[in-house]
């Protein structure tokens, strides 16, 4: 069983129903011996609701849960769509930056999960010695900065772009029971921002 | 048994109850977090809560040595409050509750701190008029059944304890504010500097702080750094009496009108000395019973939600899966029930 909650933290709402779906499609919650969540980079709120429902029903249920990169699941979803190469993931991170890691040709990461202006990364990306296959939110929305020299992004509705539930349920089953450390949210960004947005909004609506 | 989580604000909160009796009810402050911001800082607050919700419910179960399978319903805050804390509650509630198929029970933060008169030892029972003073709301309610309450006065601006925090920054005392300043007031002249009595001729029974701040403004920028310091602890008294007064005032107008047979304080500022004993000489001077809830269940738990929770509409699995928290300002249209709570916004116990 695998959690993905999307960038909008409006359509979490919804996850729990798409969550008992999938269960009730596996037969039932007995025959779910794993839950796995995606850990972000994303919208803080969605990552939490994410990762709050996975905790909620793996104490519910006494089964594990194990976290994944978001970013691992798009750069595996590379390499199951074919690509050759060098595998980066950009998942746009809005107020015009992108979250992205670089994986080699055998999926392991290069780059560690990182957040920057697209035309930052664009200069990170001319200096590798091949140019990758890129694909993520990040990657549809930011294509005219990071197409460039060989760079390799799939059409806008091609699926490689999204983050897929079951990517992340395949990562988590390779790292196996008990090495899964706590769930720990990839937030990429201390509160600052966020923080003050958040007040504000809260003093509005008073 | 009925599971309950609070996070409407800075503090992460799981309890276990039997009915009116506490099994279990565990409190993971944020203090330390948010102090070096000298306020809740959302953001943080929701991390915070996000680490620490699901192991306080394993705790909770722990502690009242009972298991999930004993639960026959799952509580939590569905505001008002900080919409990113509360939907770290809200998420891992429903997901425990439809694992298991148990029923969810959406709660109003302000109905909870009314139903933590009904617990046990010596619960309260209806009707009685309820004082609410905290970090996060003051209001006066009148409290005629378990289900709601009907707010009958509330604060125009700041709320008690934030009147507090803000006045003890600017004395120069710690945060939270509250105790540092009762302390402080404790070596003082509660006359020695005049407050405006304000509200003082609205006949209503709404309160009003941010002028009794203002003044200590004045009275601060007038004395200067030294004389703040000379006589900050006269500053914390002549300031503290003159909010315990309105606080008591708007008491008593209410007790005047409504023949009420009893009075309950609660709200983390009910642990202040002074109010307790001034709400305690009005109910005397009234001959009506006066309710102390325990310092323990005043400032924002899980069991006084799980209280509300025992008289609150249940929720089937699997009608609330897209259940969503409300923020302050809103009230869902099959959320929980609360007479005209809703503009009241939590920030602070
Ligand atoms: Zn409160």
């Amino acid at each position: 069983m695998g959690l993905s909650p999307g960038g909008r933290p409006l359509h979490a709402t919804g996850l729990l129903e798409e969550v008992e779906r999938a269960a009730t499609a596996a037969g039932g919650w007995a025959a779910v011996d794993l839950i796995a969540v995606g850990l972000g980079p994303g919208s803080f709120t969605g990552l939490r609701i994410g990762i709050a429902t996975a905790r909620g029903l793996s104490v519910s249920l006494g089964i594990p849960a194990a976290g994944v990169c978001t970013l691992d699941a798009i750069g595996r979803g590379i390499g199951e769509a074919g690509a050759e190469g060098l595998r980066l993931a950009v998942l746009d991170g809005y107020r015009g930056e992108v979250f992205a890691a670089l994986y080699s040709d055998g999926g392991e990461r290069i780059w560690e999960p990182l957040v920057c202006a697209p035309g930052q990364l664009a200069e990170r990306v001319a200096e590798l010695e091949t140019p990758p296959s890129v694909a993520g939110s990040g990657a549809v929305r930011f294509r005219h900065e990071l197409a460039r020299d060989g760079v390799r992004i799939a059409d806008d509705a091609d699926p490689v772009h999204r983050v897929a539930a079951r990517h992340i349920c395949a990562i988590a089953a390779a790292i196996g029971d008990g090495k899964a450390g706590p769930l720990a949210p990839i937030y990429l960004r201390p509160p600052d921002a966020e923080r003050w947005r958040e007040r504000d909004s809260f003093q509005r609506a008073e | 048994m009925i599971l309950a989580i609070e996070t409407s604000c800075d503090d992460t909160c799981a309890a276990i109850l039997d009915g009116p009796r506490i099994l279990s009810n565990l409190i993971s402050s944020q203090t330390a977090a948010h102090e070096v911001f000298g306020g809740v800082v959302p953001e943080v607050a929701a991390r915070q809560h996000l680490e620490l919700t699901a192991p306080l419910v394993e705790a909770a179960l722990a502690e009242a040595e009972a298991t999930l399978d004993d639960v026959e319903a799952v509580a939590a805050t569905a505001g008002p409050g900080l919409i990113g804390a509360l939907l770290v509650g809200i998420s891992t509630a429903k997901a425990i509750a439809a694992a298991r198929r148990l029923p969810l029970i959406p709660v109003d933060h302000l109905q909870g701190h009314v139903a933590a008169n009904f617990l046990e030892p010596e619960p309260l029972e209806p009707p009685f008029l309820c004082l609410i003073a905290s970090g996060g709301h003051t209001l006066l309610a009148a409290v005629r059944d378990h289900e709601g309450h009907e707010v009958l006065g509330q604060t125009l601006d700041d709320a008690a304890g934030e009147a507090f925090d803000k006045s003890a920054r600017l004395l120069g005392l710690g945060y939270p504010g509250g105790p540092a300043l009762e302390r402080e007031a404790a070596g003082g002249d509660p006359e020695a500097f005049e407050m405006p009595v304000a509200m003082a001729r609205d006949p209503g029974l709404d309160f009003s702080f941010s002028g009794l701040k203002t003044a200590l403004v004045y009275r601060c920028r007038e004395l200067g750094p030294e004389g703040v310091a000379e006589r900050r602890a006269d500053l914390a008294a002549s300031f503290q009496a003159a909010l315990v007064g309105q606080l008591t005032s708007k008491t008593a107008r209410a007790l005047k009108r409504g023949g009420w047979q009893a009075v309950a304080l609660g709200g983390g500022v009910a642990a202040n000395g002074p109010l307790r004993e001034a709400v305690a000489r009005l109910c005397e001077a009234h001959g009506v019973r006066l309710k102390l809830v325990p310092t323990a269940l005043c400032t924002d738990n899980a069991a006084m939600i799980g209280s509300a929770a025992r008289f609150a509409p249940r929720i089937p699995y699997p009608d609330y899966l897209g259940y969503d928290a409300f923020a302050s300002g809103e009230l869902p249209a099959d959320g929980p029930k609360s007479h005209a709570a809703s503009d009241i916004s939590a920030r602070r116990h």
